[in-house]
């Protein structure tokens, strides 16, 4: 009931200490915040990509972008008519449909979604979760609530497995004489598939609590890792490069 | 000798979520089992070994909620007191359906996991993981996630968790089944030769059982029975309705069109983005064909290809080289996903829909040469046909049942070639040759994938091999 988020590579950030990944994925989801010059942030968001293509594989990074796709199209297209301030860009008549404005807030939502989206993905299919658990527990986040952290992270990709397994079972379920789809009966369609994905994963709870519980937790005793991270030696200098990375970053990009 | 597991006077009925109150599973139910003893509990489908099991494990009524009643003690602990996790170095279970019990990332995490709430060290977890998973030839497949895993290579790793715990009460729920021969004489022998109590539960009398166990029981009428062993067979023949005829002997097929699904020089690949190692896995079928009314079989070892190629003949994947055609035309995978209907394993992700009445009507709605008083009369053929009430929640219905309303469905789609998953894995003989027998009521050609030997030979006419991705005829 857990999906390895993991893509097994030999590439930089497989080398890097997980300690300082997560610490550079937390500041960067900060970074993105900060009042940077759009060319920074998709600079950024760029340098992201590049780094994920070369570490993971261009197929993965593609993979990643066409599955926040829909919400991305759907948050970018609707920004622009929320923000009523600054330069007309289109009118009709005496109504502004679109400012100037509005434009800029929607191409920085848009970078800063695909930024700390990689971001994280990058940090999950680069780093086996059972390290992810112990760099958290290095920051003294307790066992149960990291578990419960990358159970959470494992769970989710379960669901959407499930839901795309769902998916193709019913595309075999199409009658014979039945051709191309229009968009309405698409979107009818994932009423069904999205209502059996819940259930699945809904279903599987007490299975994944009956598990985790046979499996020995729940104990009182201390347990015991069967990794460590001793193989990374270099944490601190990891963590020094990364946060010398950020702020470069912010003195040359930011708004002055 | 101290008994391992005592059960006195058990009933168990699960809480209903509807109208209709769930029917008693255990009445007064009694079983005794002696330390280091080796024990065979049989029992049809659904009568309620895998709750049996849960309840032993203490996590039944605690996360499947019901009404329990009776003492049970594992190794002289009253189970009433014990919570779960506390029976980790006491009692193992391996579950029939081996997704359901994964809770790491990896192989090896998942190995690993109950060692580290064991609190043992480093290097002795090291020593038993690396032993396990060797044992049971999951070594370079170690850090694979479960998602990438065939069923049997999950079962393996079910019992390689199970050998690395090195509990000292073993509960095999259907631990024989998705193995392929290799790897059922392993277990075998490590039921056989090992100092643990081992009871397994199963729901087919298998040729592997033959003198490995000290004690074979059945579970008839809600309680354990334990008549000589040739009479308990003859009563678990009857409950499975083994003794009936074969209902594929009796049916002549006559398709009233003669129609051929071909593959010729198919390549395919497939790859673990998970592992380095084994990362690529090729596909390969010089020559496959079926035709109408044919029922053949494919048989192979765990993570052979027998699902891969399913996933290409039903056009769910791709391929790189080569031709699938159908009477001749090459077709797309989107042509052929409406030209071979294929069966998943699991049941419960080809059906979605509150009642059995909306599942069977739901492709048929879609077509436009239909009226509403045809769906009606098809719909309700169909369902007598498959034993299905119009009005049942499948959701509620027990395994079987849900198993006959997935095959309803292709049944309806008329479909002139079908995939047949592991149909028997969780059904009786009789149930599975029935189904295959209304599937190909039309004269549709059937393609059976099985690792069962007494069931292929029940039913096959030609016989398909694949190993190591190549597929080659018998």
């Amino acid at each position: 009931m857990t999906i390895n988020t993991f893509v097994a590579g030999k590439g930089l950030l497989y080398r890097f200490d997980p300690r300082a990944k997560l610490l550079t994925v937390v500041l960067l989801c900060i970074w993105f915040f900060l009042p940077v010059r759009l060319v920074g942030l998709y600079t950024v968001v760029g340098l992201l990509i590049l780094l994920g293509a070369l570490n993971t594989g261009f197929s993965h990074i593609l993979k990643t972008f066409l599955s926040i796709l829909p919400m991305l199209l759907f948050m970018v297209l609707f920004m622009p008519f929320n923000v009523r301030n600054g330069e007309s860009l289109i009118s009709i008549g005496s109504f502004t449909l679109i400012t100037a404005e509005g434009l800029e807030q929607a191409v920085r939502l848009a970078g800063r979604f695909i930024g700390i989206t990689y971001a994280c993905t990058l940090l999950f299919a680069t780093t086996v979760m059972q390290e992810v658990m112990l760099a958290l527990r290095a920051f003294h986040l307790p066992y149960k609530a990291g578990l419960v952290v990358t159970l959470a992270f494992t769970y989710i990709p379960f669901i959407a497995e499930s839901f795309s397994q769902i998916a193709e079972s019913h595309s075999l379920r199409e009658a014979e004489s039945e051709q191309g789809k229009r968009i309405f009966q698409r979107l009818k369609d994932l009423v069904p598939t999205l209502t059996s994905a819940l259930v699945f994963a809904l279903r599987s709870i007490p299975n994944l609590a009956m598990s985790l519980e046979l499996r020995g937790f729940g104990g009182e005793e201390k347990r015991s890792s069967f990794k460590d991270l001793s193989s990374y030696r270099h944490p601190f200098t990891h963590t020094l490069l990364s946060c010398i990375m950020l702020v470069g970053f912010w003195v040359l990009f930011r708004v002055k | 000798m101290q008994n391992a597991l005592s059960i006195t006077n058990l009933s168990f009925t699960y809480h209903s979520y509807g109208e209709k109150a769930c029917e008693r599973i255990f009445d007064e139910l009694n079983l005794q089992i002696k330390e280091g003893s080796k024990t065979l509990l049989l029992a049809p489908f659904d009568k309620g070994k895998t709750t049996l099991a849960k309840i032993i494990c203490a996590v039944c009524p605690k996360y499947f909620p019901g009404t329990l009643s009776g003492n049970i003690e594992v190794f002289g602990s009253d189970l009433a007191t014990v919570e779960p996790w506390q029976l980790l170095s006491v009692c193992s279970y391996v579950s029939q359906n081996p997704q359901e019990q994964f809770v790491a990332n990896s192989v090896e995490e998942e190995v690993a996991f109950p060692l580290e709430s064991l609190g043992l060290c480093r290097a002795e977890m090291q020593e038993r993981v690396d032993t396990a998973l060797k044992h049971w030839g999951l070594d370079r497949l170690r850090t694979s996630s479960s998602q990438e895993l065939s069923g049997g290579e999950r079962k393996r790793v079910l019992l390689a968790v199970t050998e690395a715990i090195d509990a000292r009460f073993w509960i095999l729920d259907e631990a024989f089944d998705d193995l392929d021969q290799k790897w059922r004489d392993q277990l075998k022998e490590m039921i056989k030769q090992g100092n643990k109590t081992v009871l397994v539960l199963a729901s087919r009398y298998l040729a592997e059982f033959d003198t490995l166990f000290d004690q074979v029981l059945l579970l008839d009428e809600k309680k354990i029975v334990a008549p000589a062993q040739e009479q308990l067979l003859c009563r678990f023949s009857q409950l499975c309705q083994d003794d009936l005829p074969n209902p594929l002997a009796a049916q002549v097929c006559t398709p009233p069109s003669v129609r051929q699904l071909v593959c010729t020089d198919l390549i395919a690949e497939r790859r673990r983005t998970s592992t380095l190692e084994e990362a690529c896995f090729k596909v390969e079928v010089p020559h496959f064909s079926l035709q109408s009314g044919e029922l053949i079989t494919l048989v192979g070892p765990n993570g052979s290809g027998k699902s891969s190629f399913s996933r290409i003949l039903c056009g769910l994947d791709g391929y790189l080289h080569g031709a699938i055609k159908v009477d001749g035309t090459p077709l797309s995978g989107k042509e052929l996903s409406k030209k071979v209907g294929y069966l998943f394993q699991n049941p419960d992700l080809q059906i979605f829909l509150p009642t059995v009445n909306d599942e069977l009507s739901w492709s048929l709605r879609r077509r436009r040469d239909l009226k509403t008083e045809e769906i009606r009369k098809k719909v309700a053929h169909c369902a007598d046909l498959f034993g299905l009430s119009l009005s049942d929640t499948p959701a509620t219905m027990s395994y079987p049942l849900r198993k006959a309303l997935q095959a309803a469905v292709y049944y309806l789609l008329d479909r002139p070639f079908y995939i047949l998953d592991e149909l028997d894995s969780a059904l009786t003989y009789h149930t599975a040759l029935t189904i295959i027998r209304d599937l190909r009521q039309h004269g549709a050609g059937i393609l059976l994938i099985t690792h069962d030997k007494q069931f292929a030979k029940r039913v096959e006419q030609r016989t398909y091999s694949i190993e190591k991705g190549r597929l080659c005829e018998l």
